[in-house]
């Protein structure tokens, strides 16, 4: 399970898991110096705002990240009437 | 709950066939500003949209509406756009694929990030300084979520729809887009040879404005490592792509953006 959701429900936390390391270098110039992700993360949880990601549909929606951060913050709202 | 209560105004809107929310943090009698925006964002659908046969850009792909006679807003689109393709080495066209509407002209690429950018502005105009807009991933924050605290941008996981793979945020003013494969399939196509890129599975971009960033994104998910080179040479904008087997490369810029998580 990668979002963690407190007993009732809402979003509290999602991981930042680790990517691959090693591989052959890159060529890096004096402009741009692409860095390969060396750093020995272990898996964090992060309570994050939103989310970035490729463009999903509005069916997919349902199923995201983004929808369950709105779910909470909309929950955790005093209505301004 | 021992949370101290929110304030502010939460919206999600589904325009432009997905949703987006909008997270606003100020404390500020929320009807007119919501309404402006949404107003804003269905007026865009309306006039950009390539689902729509009806819009004017679908009128402008099919020759029944010339250049000259449409709207100083549309026109000022297609000029960006025209900048865009011509800075990209043609990477970046808004005729590079088919659109829904069935013409090969379809600025969508541009649009949305526009749209948001604008509708940024628009809440800044009614008063407001601290938000969160998200339109499909693609994202604009201003100010703080509150006060002493910066917003904490996650940036999806290829391979783990539930999991982030990066953290970013710092700055009282960003725009994040991300381009990839993994909700779509492999989508993007690379207008100069026409076959579906294949090289990375995801591109963030990271800059001050979302309308540059998105199309950015795009752009550098088709220029696949390349990109990096390319995004360092924009002045205030930065790059985290993560290619099929998993690495992850930005530019030297993108430092100043990351952020860890708390505890």
């Amino acid at each position: 399970v990668q979002a963690v959701f407190s007993a009732d429900g809402q979003l509290t936390a999602v991981n930042v898991l680790q990517l691959p390391t090693d591989r052959k270098s890159v060529a890096i110039n004096n402009r741009a110096v692409p860095t390969l992700n060396r750093e020995a993360l272990s898996t964090q949880s992060a309570k994050v705002h939103t989310v970035s990601g490729a463009t999903y549909t509005s069916d997919d929606y349902a199923k995201s990240l983004q929808s369950a951060i709105d779910r909470a913050r909309a929950n955790g709202i005093t209505k301004l009437t | 709950m021992s949370m101290p209560p929110a304030t502010g105004v939460h919206h999600v809107e589904f325009v432009m066939g997905m949703a987006v929310s909008i997270d606003i943090r100020d404390e500020i009698d929320s009807t007119g500003v919501l309404d402006a925006v949404v107003s804003w964002l269905h007026h865009v659908d309306a006039t950009f949209s390539t689902f729509k046969l009806e819009s004017p850009i679908s009128a402008l792909g099919r020759g029944e509406l010339e250049l000259g006679d449409a709207s100083p807003e549309i026109r000022d689109v297609l000029r960006r756009c025209e900048e865009l393709r011509i800075e990209t080495g043609g990477v970046f066209d808004v005729h590079a694929v088919r659109a829904p509407n069935g013409t090969t002209f379809d600025p969508s690429g541009f649009v949305k990030g526009w749209s948001i950018e604008e509708a940024a502005k628009l809440l800044e105009m009614h008063g407001c300084g601290n938000f969160c807009i998200n339109a499909g991933g693609d994202i604009v924050v201003r100010g703080s979520p509150s006060p002493g605290q910066n917003w904490l941008i996650g940036i999806r996981h290829p391979d783990e729809p539930q999991a982030l793979a990066m953290l970013v945020g710092g700055a009282c003013r960003l725009a994040v887009a991300t381009s990839a494969s993994y909700e779509r399939g492999a989508h993007i196509i690379d207008p100069r040879s026409g076959a579906p890129t294949t090289d990375l599975a995801s591109a963030t971009v990271i800059g001050p404005d979302l309308a540059m960033a998105d199309a950015y994104a795009t752009a550098t998910y088709v220029m696949g490592l390349d990109g990096l080179d390319w995004i360092a040479r924009r002045p205030g904008y930065d790059a985290y792509i993560i290619d099929r087997e998993g690495m992850t490369f930005w530019t030297s810029g993108f430092d100043r953006y990351r952020q860890w998580a708390q505890g």
